[in-house]
């Protein structure tokens, strides 16, 4: 008889052991650090680099109105699987939305998020298809707006031993902004993230 | 009576080496100063265990805000840490518009920040709209 029930007491036993799932407060995160880069990382990083461009003064524009910036290449030299897209997004939200830049989805570097519909609309238009569409609805020609800066940037990690079984990931995050009518870097900034912890925790 | 007349002798030396005149901004830190009744190896012990005792700890002096010349306001807060040990702590800004409401930002985030024993210390920070009148800022120990 007891041989029947203790496999399901232990099964009970070891289920009643598994760790809730709880929902994470992205607000007031008490969470401990992590050796990789995890949200409140790229939060930090995107709060910092905002600020900084704000601060800078460098995007007012002489005689008003807004700049407007295309997204460059941001190169992802970390051991681990970052989206820098994710990094950036947060950057361009808060450019747009404190009134400073106007971002481009018509145009950007290599896989640079673009929205597409941009360049259907005018197949479209230069196409057979065009009859099917009122013309006065349909994208003239000449009407996008060219860029006037575009932002880059690269992040980098560095694993360095600290001690016998501690060791230190350095992440640094390099944001820039550059003119493109005549090449002149207009702002740029660097943060870096450090975390020391054990040789156990894995940082990719 | 010897032994008090020496301890009297160097509690006085350390008294008025604590007293000298230092340069305004500049900080000498222990081990690096010349010894005070709190840096001496003798007191030490006493003075750090009587700082703890008492709760030293962060003290904000004043926080001053301005407009930057592209419209946006610009918070500096200035303080300093009482107590001998470094202080690490998170501090998070949010910015109110002239109704005071929240402005949503990316940047109203729990910043890291940390201020050296006995040291001064300003935290910066930009509001992310010309619409921003006012802010607010909070303080958190660092998770453990």
């Amino acid at each position: 008889m007891m041989k029947k029930i203790l496999p399901f007491v232990l099964a009970a036993a070891l289920f009643g052991c598994e760790p809730s799932t709880k929902n994470i407060d992205t607000i007031n995160d008490p969470g401990k650090a992590v050796m990789g880069l995890d949200y409140r990382d790229f939060e930090r990083a995107a709060s910092e680099m905002v600020q900084s461009m704000v601060a800078s003064g460098a995007f007012k524009k002489e005689g008003g109105g807004r700049y407007v910036v295309a997204k460059g290449r941001i190169l992802n030299d970390t051991m681990q699987r970052i989206d820098t897209d994710q990094l950036m997004a947060k950057v361009e939200q808060e450019m747009t939305r404190s009134g400073l830049v106007v971002m481009t989805a018509a145009v950007g570097a290599g896989n640079a998020p673009k929205d597409s519909m941009v360049h259907d609309v005018r197949e479209i238009r230069d196409s057979d298809k065009a009859d099917e569409f009122n013309k006065d609805t349909l994208q003239a020609k000449g009407q996008l707006i060219a860029p006037e800066l575009s932002i880059s940037g690269k992040v980098i990690q560095r694993n360095v031993r600290y001690e016998g079984d501690k060791q230190q990931v350095e992440y640094y995050f390099q944001l820039q902004m550059n003119n493109l009518t005549n090449g002149l870097v207009f702002w740029q900034n660097e943060i870096v993230l450090g975390k020391r912890g054990s040789n156990k925790s894995v940082s990719w | 009576m010897r032994l008090m007349l020496y301890v009297l002798l160097l509690t006085t030396a350390l008294c008025l080496a604590g007293c000298q005149q230092q340069e305004k901004g500049v900080i000498l830190q222990e081990d690096i100063a010349s010894d005070t009744l709190a840096s001496n190896i003798v007191t030490k012990p006493i003075i750090h265990a009587f700082s703890a005792i008492i709760g030293e700890g962060i003290e904000i002096d004043r926080a001053v805000t301005y407009v930057n010349k592209d419209g946006f306001m610009e918070l500096e807060v200035a303080g300093h840490n009482r107590s001998f040990g470094t202080k690490r702590f998170e501090y998070k800004v949010e910015w109110l518009d002239k109704s005071g409401m929240v402005i949503a930002s990316l940047t109203n985030k729990w910043m890291l920040t940390s201020a050296a024993g006995k040291s001064p210390f300003t935290i910066k920070a930009v509001a992310p709209r010309t619409t921003a009148v006012d802010f607010r800022m909070n303080t958190r120990k660092i998770p453990d």
